[in-house]
């Protein structure tokens, strides 16, 4: 006779042999469950599919409860709720891995770096190319010049240096480009709904490429004759060829993106106007201004913004420059333009920076680069004044400095040494000290910082207007790299995608499991040299613009994407901890305790392993292979805090595992692994 | 005359076997007529172990208390003189006899009366008197079970849940074509300070027997189990014994006192678990599996040992059970409270002056089990409080010791009857300490399967832990709270459900300690060794160097006759100067 009951309202049938789980799942309704399969019997240790019955005091257990007749069953009462993730606090409070890599972590737009890495090993670049736009488009463009943050934080540098992850994603696209099968973007299907976008760089060509995929119409308007922002006009032609570019925005133009060019907001369109006549409005018009260093002297001819001077260079001029050019400035902006100066043919390039080399925010690689073009870095100086004849700039007087204590940077505070100056002859002065956001008189006043920029809020990228919402350099957090303008723009178009739909604005900050290595950890990984890039000599490449490298060959790809220590827990898109780690918004750190880091990982069989510190003691694993299986490989051993889940027979015995790999299955987790590691079988309830 | 020498475990452990051996070889040596030497169980007067029993000739009991070998000669020569003033010396003071005077004693009715090893012993006092009853005057399986209905016999083990109604569902419960349903006895008595099953299977373990066999009759069973803990060896010696004696004198085996009904008893030692005296886990390790608790339902009642009909209940239950057949469960009713009938056995331990085991009505006192019998507080202290159940159970304070023994007034407290452990705590007892050692205990013995009991009880003992080492953070209390809930709730089994009972009752009634723990870095009772600190009082310091002497790193220094310091950068607070000192110098503040 079968029973009636409700699960939040819906009605549910039961079988006399149904549990309250096993009814529900047949009825479409998901209750939460690490332990539970429906082939072994019932176990009930995770704790996380309890549900309340009214009347019932208790929360019950749904995998092994029966319901009864005229059964009121909740499933997400704050009590229920709380239980849950308390259950799953405390699981995590013991788990001990990577659930994404450092390199994807350390991402502003967490691109799964270890994903296409792993892709490119294996030769399937148009998978990893794929895997890039799922975080952002332009991979050829950015592999070029991002700072690469994946690889500061990237693990090999503790067996000897980082993987070349971002040169790695330009190989990927350049070569399915060159193999004639370039990527496509897919939409969704039309919403009608229509954005505007104001600004064409980074940020507004990636919240244009997210939007027009989830399916809205998008306009994009520039005050520039092309796309591309700060990429195309801020960086040169050596770092980032023009062509790669085009090719990259055109893409997203072949996603149905309208791209209107030469449009400047409050000259030729008004904010106004837009708001009324788009559904949303995206502000992303960038950092545009060159910060000034207010010294005496900064009007006179021949003392120019870096990015003003880089822009020119953009828009194809040539300037002529005197044979003596200081670049003040320690960022890649600075090396850009020194750069640039060398070879426009000056004869001595210095960089004028406050601190030391160490302390300097641009890339390494771009200081080494710079060094070997000839630039002469001056460090500890600091320019206190330009002085000229005839109003043209003739020299710079720079004050001495020297490191005191750190400051809200961190970084050591450069100090004046008092009476220590120098002066140094120059006909040209590149300011390349920071850039700003000029927005006044664009947009409606309410939506300005005093900085000039926009204020949004930091996880809706909503402004005052509440279709109006920015992103990238020209918001309230400043100018950065471009990953981060990409970032916010994927993001904000997230958020815009949101609020079309009527749902929630708030972009949801992931949970991920994370552990901390030293090297020591990695001292018996077989050491393997980065690969060099190949690319121009200093000489070569001294007085042009052809771009300095000439990209991984697909060997030299094959082999760097090998490196790859493969940080990020295999199981991941499957481990159902982690999937409702999230939904249940928990914060393991409240309940922070001692942590297993137990050093031997038990061999279960020639191609599986167990770590233990992963295991969340579903039991699933040694009762499947003892009662689906039918053998009793696997065992519990010890009690309470240490239990552990380890073969029952001494390592020479391990024989009559044949790997059948159900017990890799049946994990829930990345606990149970193997070699290599197979698609899983998610059989659940 | 007759000696009959306790040797229980305890008055083992207090030097009784050597008594009887001293004796045995007087004996021996001079072979005199009239003189028996004999054991029997434990009596419960723990505190004045090793006891001898005098029976003089007439019959009269003589009570001779702490007995030492020495004393053997002694005890012989008044035997076999008949001038017993020569141990007037080992008598038993009037004020501690009233121990036994103030109990009723059912389940421990013969212990420490009886011979444990004699069967003929147990017949002379009645014994299976009951088992005879029922199958010779035609008491149905309902008739029995009735009178344990009617007695209000609940199961003492800790959940108390009624005898009757577990029977009844056992006796219901359809057997597969076997036919096959068992009986089970717990005696895997785990909680820290109970020892009231280890007294009856060693005093009287026929009783228990015969209980057994009256529960096998009445739910159809024809096996038996005693799930015995290892660590009672002599337990396990004396119920082995006592098997073999009743299968040979036909209480057990084929057609019992030749009826139809059948049934063996067999003996399993458990390996050491804690959770194994939850039933599912105990069945779960007799059936050689890992012990860990199954999910109920299905109770054991429907399946059990191997998946069979089976029933559970724990030694001093089954204790009972011959008693109300004999004497009516209406008598055993009388006694006690509405909803608790009968009586309970408590083994008092701590810092109770009379330690041992008690037996009293349901409805009597807190008060009167502590201060009337069990004599108040040693060293004339304060009494502070009393942890009921052991690690599942709860603290009782002063002021709630009014509070009368019975199932519902004691969860009241938010303590627990329990299986009858009383652990008594005067003013030097930190409760945070005292709620941390049972947490300790609980986070160890979890079998580890549940999220819960597994990581909870863990996280909970570290915040305990880092609270009596005076690093216990603002908020603790409320985490303490908050994970003690989520424990009850989402535990698995009745030891993880009832782990947060003791941090929860401290809580309730000494939140105060708590907080001057955690805010002030100060232990109230002067116990947590992180927050004390040793000094010598120089007005009460002779200087006669007996601490100095006592110190393990020297931090004592001091002139002989004149007052002595503490370095307390060297201290190590091992509290030896403290025992040392005779003269109350020593000081914790």
């Amino acid at each position: 006779m079968s029973i009636k009951y409700t699960i939040d309202g819906v009605e549910v049938i039961a079988e006399p042999s149904d549990t309250i789980l096993t009814s529900a799942t047949r009825a479409g309704i998901e209750i939460p469950t690490l332990c539970f399969d429906k082939r072994t019997a019932i176990y009930g240790a995770c704790g996380v599919c309890l549900v309340e019955v009214e009347g019932v005091p208790k929360l019950l257990r749904a995998c092994s409860a029966r319901p009864q007749e005229g059964y009121v069953v909740h499933l997400h009462s704050e009590r229920v709720d709380r239980a849950r993730k308390t259950a799953l606090e405390l699981l995590l409070s013991d788990h001990t891995g990577d659930c994404r890599g450092p390199c994807k972590l350390n991402c502003p737009a967490m691109t799964d770096c270890q994903k296409y890495v792993g892709e490119i090993r294996e030769g399937r670049y148009k998978d990893a190319v794929s895997t890039v736009y799922e975080a952002f488009p332009l991979p050829a463009s950015i592999g070029r010049v991002c700072p690469h943050p994946c690889e500061d934080a990237c693990r090999r540098k503790m067996v000897e240096e980082p993987i070349s992850i971002a040169f790695l994603k330009a190989f990927a696209a350049d070569k399915i480009e060159a193999d004639g099968d370039p990527y496509v973007v897919q939409c969704e299907p039309d919403t009608g709904k229509r954005v505007a976008i104001i600004g064409g760089g980074p940020a507004g060509l990636t919240a244009a490429y997210f939007l027009r995929r989830y399916g809205h119409a998008v306009t994009i308007f520039d005050q520039q004759p092309k796309m591309g922002g700060m990429l195309r006009y801020g960086i040169p032609e050596y770092r980032l060829p023009k062509a790669v570019l085009d090719r990259e925005i055109q893409i997203i133009a072949d996603a149905g993106v309208e791209m209107v060019n030469g449009v400047k907001l409050g000259r030729d369109i008004q904010f106004d106007a837009l708001r009324a006549e788009y559904d949303a409005v995206l502000l992303a018009m960038g950092a545009w201004r060159s910060m000034n260093m207010r010294v005496p002297g900064e009007d006179l001819a021949g003392v120019h913004g870096g990015i003003d001077f880089l822009e020119r260079l953009g828009l194809g001029e040539r300037p002529t420059l005197g044979e003596r050019v200081a670049v003040c400035g320690g960022g890649n902006t600075a090396m850009d333009c020194c750069r640039t100066a060398v070879r426009l043919g000056a004869k001595e390039v210095y960089v004028v920076y406050r601190r030391t080399r160490a302390e300097m925010p641009a890339a390494d690689i771009e200081i080494e680069e710079a060094e070997e073009e000839g630039v002469t870095f001056k460090f500890l100086t600091n320019p206190i004044e330009f002085y000229g004849e005839d109003g043209h700039v003739t020299g710079m007087k720079l004050q001495v400095m020297e490191l005191g204590e750190p400051d809200a940077s961190g970084r050591r505070r450069p100090v004046p040494v008092e009476g220590a100056t120098e002066d140094i002859p120059v006909d040209d002065v590149l300011m390349a000290i920071g850039q700003g956001a000029d927005c006044a008189g664009a947009v409606a006043e309410e939506l300005l910082t005093q900085r000039g920029t926009i204020a949004c809020d930091e996880m809706t990228f909503r402004t005052a207007f509440d279709n109006v919402f920015a992103a990238g350099d020209v918001t309230n957090r400043g100018a950065g790299i471009a990953i981060q303008a990409i970032a916010e723009a994927q993001k904000a178009a997230l958020c815009i995608n949101n609020f079309l739909e009527g749902d929630e604005v708030r972009a949801q900050v992931p949970y991920f499991v994370t552990q901390e290595k030293t090297p020591e950890d990695f001292e018996d990984e077989p050491k393997q040299k980065r690969e060099k890039m190949p690319g121009l000599t200093p000489e070569e490449r001294r007085d042009n613009f052809e771009p300095i490298y000439f990209g991984f060959t697909e060997e030299q790809a094959q082999r760097e994407a090998s490196r790859c220590l493969e940080c990020g827990c295999h199981d991941y898109y499957d481990c159902r901890l982690i999937k409702f780690a999230n939904r249940f918004n928990v914060e393991p750190e409240r309940f922070a305790g001692e942590m297993h880091d137990r050093e031997d990982v038990p061999v279960v069989s020639e191609v599986i392993v167990h770590d233990p510190d992963k295991c969340v003691l579903c039991g699933l694993c040694y009762r499947t292979c003892d009662q689906v299986v039918g053998k009793t490989f696997l065992g519990l051993y010890n009690r309470g805090f240490s239990t552990v889940v380890n073969p029952m027979v001494p390592e020479e015995a391990r024989t009559f595992c044949a790997s059948c790999l159900k017990c890799v299955e049946a994990c829930p987790t990345g606990a149970m692994r193997s070699f290599p590691a197979v698609e899983r079988v998610t059989q659940l309830v | 005359m007759r000696l009959i020498v306790g040797e229980g475990s305890c008055g083992l452990a207090a030097g009784a076997g050597a008594v009887h051996t001293r004796l045995q070889e007087l004996l021996a040596e001079a072979n005199p007529t009239g003189v028996e030497l004999g054991i029997t169980g434990c009596n419960g007067m723990c505190f004045l172990e090793p006891i001898v029993d005098l029976y003089d000739d007439e019959g009269a009991l003589h009570r001779l208390v702490k007995v030492q070998a020495k004393d053997a000669d002694k005890i012989y020569q008044a035997a076999t003189t008949g001038d017993l003033s020569l141990v007037d010396g080992l008598r038993i003071s009037a004020e501690d006899a009233e121990f036994l005077d103030k109990q009723t004693r059912i389940a421990l009715r013969d212990c420490g009366i009886i011979d444990p090893e004699s069967i003929e012993d147990y017949l002379a006092h009645g014994g299976y008197q009951a088992i005879t009853k029922i199958l010779t005057t035609g008491m149905s399986q309902e008739d029995v079970i009735h009178e344990i209905d009617v007695a209000g016999l609940r199961g003492r083990g800790g959940a108390g849940f009624p005898t009757a109604f577990k029977w009844r569902a056992a006796r219901d419960a359809k057997p597969d074509e076997t036919g096959q349903k068992y009986l089970i006895c717990n005696a895997d008595e785990g909680d820290p300070g109970a020892f009231m099953d280890r007294a009856v299977i060693e005093g009287d373990p026929h009783s228990l027997i015969e209980g057994m066999l009256i529960g096998a009759y009445s739910i159809g069973a024809s096996e038996g189990i005693v799930y015995v803990r290892a660590e009672y060896p002599l337990a396990i010696i004396r119920l082995r014994k006592a098997i073999e004696d009743a299968t040979a004198r036909g209480y057990l085996g084929d057609n019992i006192l030749g009826s139809d009904f059948s049934c063996t008893l067999r003996i399993k030692a458990g390996a050491g678990a804690f959770v194994c005296g939850e039933e599912t886990a105990l069945i779960e390790s007799l059936e050689g599996k890992r012990g860990m608790p199954r999910l109920k339902p299905p109770f054991p009642a429907q399946a059990g040992y191997w998946l069979k009909p089976s029933n559970i209940n724990n030694v001093e239950t089954y204790a009972n059970v011959a008693w109300i057949i004999v004497n009516g469960g209406a008598a055993y009713a009388a006694m006690g409270t509405e909803n608790s009938k009968g009586t309970k056995v408590f083994a008092l331990s701590g810092k109770i002056r009379r330690g041992g085991l008690v037996e009293v009505p349901m409805g009597t006192t807190l008060r009167e089990v502590i201060f009337d019998i069990g004599g108040g507080i040693r060293d004339n202290k304060e009494f502070k409080a009393v942890q009921l159940g052991g690690p599942s159970g709860g603290c009782v304070p002063a002021s709630k010791l009014d509070t009368i023994i019975d199932y519902a007034e004691l969860s009241a407290t938010g303590a627990i009857m329990g299986s009858g452990g009383m652990v008594v705590m005067d003013e030097s007892t930190c409760m945070v300490g005292m709620a941390r050692f049972f947490l300790d205990f609980t986070a160890k013995e979890s079998c580890g399967k549940c999220v819960h009991c597994r990581l909870g009880t863990k996280r909970m003992l570290e915040i305990l832990s880092r609270v009596v080492d005076g690093k216990g953070e603002e908020g603790d209390i409320e985490k303490l709270e908050e994970l003690c809930y989520a424990i009850k709730d989402g535990a698995l089994c009745g030891l993880g459900q009832t782990a947060p009972n003791p941090v929860l009752t401290t809580i309730r009634y000494f939140r105060d300690e708590f907080e001057a723990h955690i805010a002030e870095h100060r232990c109230p009772a002067g116990e947590c060794r992180e927050l004390i600190t040793y000094y010598i009082d120089q007005d009460k310091c002779v200087g006669c160097t007996a601490c100095a002497r006592q110190c393990p790193v020297q931090a004592i220094s001091g002139e002989r006759k004149s007052p002595h310091k503490i370095d307390p950068t060297l201290c190590i607070k091992c509290g030896n100067c403290k025992t040392a000192c005779r003269f109350g110098a020593v000081q914790v503040r």
